[in-house]
């Protein structure tokens, strides 16, 4: 008996070390915490989520681990990112195909013969791109603030992450925290970055996410402990993981001019009635660009489409993006006062989530911060009837 | 016959007379509040529509204003107008009118040499032919070519006939170069014509008295020695306007040091109740982040003198970086760090949001007015549109 327990020891240890060497084949970020699963704070659900786009990329560089912290701890019930890939195919958060406008690569001597022109998305493009520089070689260098009218104190001092350390920024946080992670220009990735047993782009970014325990359909118990949205503009890549997972997807939509870069189709398709009802198989909401929803005229707000009310009516969820402070940014309804904005998209509009660039102000929205009641007189959540008054 | 004109014409007289003054009545209206740092709108709502003008005013009393603000020069006939710079250049279509393209000239103002259309080289009427328009580019020019230069008496009425209570805080600007340039009858002079106009309108009463509380005003100046020549004439409240560190006073070339010392405020503070400083000169910007904030406030309010800090601006090129490009966190910075007892904006909205969600009522129930202030805002939460 005894002989037959050490047996049973020793293959359970066997497999076990085994395992790990498979793990072990992409690095493997053990958290400090030890468990993913202790008891968190709660994601709020009651009220539109605060979607920190790039991370609080208001103050700090965009899509960086301090950019994730910043939007964290200014109360982010999920942190987004654009996820590409390196030439050795490695999932890393970055926005743009080309490293020229947010890092430091045009000082890289060593590189200075990686200068590409590449047509994506039917456009001819020319630049230092993501995909010809293998993981090392993006690590080595050093990202900045994007626009020059923000805070450029802390240029130089970042690196782009990988999708994995993303993630565990996300789970490492003392609070039940979201990821919003984007299969970005996957049509781009697919025709430059190869993987091998002929996976996709799209195989390693599910795989990624399982990995780290990422499953569950929207709102299920095990979605509720690691919330995620999974989004892309390519609707095929949205169809495409279905089969692989069923985390709730969200399908971009891009401005009135762009078609989908996979499928060709243009914005008056994917927003009409029929296809709403075709793509809400597979996604459980829309991500707009919000002069799409509501189009402005010399910087006036016209009026509102109805692209809410029939996502809505299709029981899809609507994020817009991206809301942002600066008054270049605001049209002139909203008086250059970023709150007057969030006010009018949350509560005369409606939407159901908003990927901002400044965190720390769309928390500090009336009813928008971690530990809001509803509002009992109209059965909205915003608390305060002050807000309800703004003549817009 | 002749006793019916005499009664017909005493009759008239008295309407007359009394259509001079604030008949408008002013003691059924919600009062100004008191207990939370007052709400300046510089220049009206000057951030929305071109400053100065009627539809300024009356956007910044609609939106919250505790008072609206405005800079006092006269014409060329003596008639006391609001407008700020000392040229039309940058905020008329006069450069556009060709019956005054010969009134270019170069002044000194200052001790600068300015060049353009001066006020003070216009009658009244010409002023009002002009139209107006937004002064920075970046904010909406919808409004431009639509409104005119208002007259000082225009603008107290548009306070005096506010549904609220409504203070003015007019400013006695320029003083030296008004004197200079424009002259009126029996020796008076621009701070004299200034006080009358006020006095006309029934203002008078010191600070927080039963008179100042029905109608509020601040009379503000540069100008030390102004403030001083007027505060026989009025006992009205007034504040000392202070420049940037660079700058010396236009009538007493005394520096910004001078000015802001402990002894310079136990002297002023005779004649003033406050101090309205250029907000970088309390709290000094370096790479567009906040140093170290100096005493002057301390030491003001030790002096009893409040602190009505300019200019507060929603766009991002005006907030420093340590407020993450939201105004709402700088006046939250102003009022509750520094601790300021006023504040002039251009977007008098946004200051007004921000203290009706932080301190809609005060936290202390002092006074009946402070308890009726607290029931006003829970009843406000159940009132039908």
């Amino acid at each position: 008996m005894a002989s037959s327990g050490w047996y049973v020891v020793s293959v359970i240890l066997f497999i076990q070390l085994f395992l790990a060497r498979v793990r072990g084949a992409r690095s493997y970020y053990p958290l400090s915490s030890g468990s993913y699963n202790h008891a968190k704070q709660p994601l709020q659900t009651f009220r539109p989520y605060n979607i920190a786009h790039r991370g609080s990329n208001g103050e700090i560089p965009e899509e960086t681990v301090a950019a994730y912290l910043r939007a964290i701890e200014e109360g982010a019930d999920f942190i987004e990112t654009d996820i590409l890939s390196s030439k050795d195919g490695v999932l890393i958060c970055f926005h743009d195909v080309i490293l020229d406008l947010t890092t430091d690569v045009g000082n890289y001597t060593k590189f200075a013969n990686r200068k590409r022109t590449y047509e994506v998305q039917g456009q001819n493009i020319t630049g230092y791109f993501v995909v010809d520089f293998t993981l090392e070689e993006l690590k080595s260098l050093r990202v900045k603030q994007r626009y020059p009218f923000r805070d450029q104190q802390y240029n130089w001092k970042f690196s782009i992450i990988t999708f994995e350390e993303f993630i565990s920024v996300g789970l490492e946080a003392e609070r039940t925290v979201g990821i919003y992670p984007e299969i970005k220009n996957p049509v781009f990735i697919n025709q430059h970055v190869k993987w091998a047993n002929g996976k996709r782009f799209e195989d390693i970014f599910v795989e990624t996410l399982k990995k780290y325990g990422y499953k569950g359909s929207y709102m299920s118990r095990d979605w509720l402990k690691q919330p995620l949205f999974i989004q892309s503009f390519a609707p095929t890549s949205l169809i495409y993981i279905s089969k692989l997972t069923d985390s709730p997807k969200i399908l971009l939509i891009d401005d009135v001019t762009m078609p989908t870069q996979d499928t060709n189709q243009s914005y008056w398709e994917i927003t009409s009635d029929s296809y709403l009802q075709f793509i809400r198989n597979y996604v459980v909401g829309i991500g707009p660009w919000k002069d799409t929803i509501v189009p402005a005229v010399n910087n006036y707000l016209t009026t509102p489409t109805d692209l809410v009310a029939r996502a809505h009516a299709h029981n899809l969820q609507v994020h817009p993006y991206t809301y942002r402070n600066e008054n270049l940014f605001l049209h002139f309804d909203f008086h250059q006062d970023p709150y007057a904005e969030y006010t009018y998209w949350i509560h005369k509009i409606g939407v159901d989530g908003l990927f901002t660039d400044f965190m720390g102000s769309l928390h500090m929205v009336p009813g928008m911060d971690l530990s809001s009641e509803g509002c009992k007189e109209c059965g909205c959540f915003i608390k305060d009837n002050f807000w309800h008054d703004l003549s817009i | 016959m002749a006793s019916i004109w005499n009664i017909s014409v005493l009759l008239l007289l008295v309407f007359g007379a009394a259509n001079a003054e604030s008949n408008v009545n002013q003691e059924a209206k919600k009062p100004i509040q008191t207990f939370r740092p007052y709400n300046v709108a510089h220049r009206g709502a000057c951030g929305e529509i071109p400053e100065e003008t009627a539809a300024a005013y009356h956007r910044a009393i609609e939106i919250g204003a505790d008072f609206i603000e405005t800079d006092i020069l006269a014409s060329k006939d003596g008639q006391l107008v609001c407008f700020h710079d000392v040229t039309l250049d940058d905020t008329t279509d006069v450069k556009n009118r060709t019956e005054f393209s010969d009134r270019k000239r170069t002044y000194e103002v200052q001790g600068v040499n300015v060049t353009g259309y001066f006020v003070v080289d216009f009658t009244l009427e010409e002023l009002k032919s002009l139209k107006v328009k937004q002064r920075f580019s970046f904010r909406d020019q919808q409004y431009n070519g639509k409104y005119s230069i208002i007259t000082f008496e225009e603008y107290i009425t548009i306070a005096l006939y506010a549904d609220r209570t409504v203070g003015i805080y007019p400013e006695i600007k320029n003083p030296v170069h008004i004197n200079e340039h424009v002259k009126w009858t029996n020796g008076k002079k621009f701070e004299d014509i200034f006080v009358e106009t006020l006095q006309k309108y029934g203002y008078k009463g010191t600070y927080l008295s039963e008179s100042w509380l029905k109608q509020p005003v601040f009379i503000q100046s540069f100008a030390p020695t102004s403030l001083i020549y007027i505060s026989n004439k009025t006992d009205s409240p007034k504040v000392f306007l202070i420049d940037d560190v660079s700058i010396p006073t236009q009538d007493t070339n005394q520096s910004y040091a001078e000015i802001t010392s402990d002894g310079y405020f136990s002297y002023i503070s005779q004649y003033v109740v406050g101090i309205g400083p250029w907000k970088d000169t309390i709290v000094r910007p370096q790479d567009n982040y906040l140093t170290t904030p100096t005493d002057l406030v301390a030491r003001a309010h030790a002096h009893n003198l409040q602190v009505h800090p300019y200019t507060f601006r929603n766009e991002n090129s005006y907030l420093h970086f340590n407020f993450h490009q939201d105004p709402y966190q700088e006046y939250d910075y102003w009022i509750n760090q520094i601790g300021v007892d006023g504040l002039f904006t251009d977007f008098t909205g946004s200051l007004h949001l921000y203290q009706e969600h932080t301190s809609p009522y005060p936290k202390d129930i002092k006074t009946s007015d402070d308890l009726l202030r607290k029931i006003e805002y829970i009843i406000s939460k159940y009132e039908r549109a």
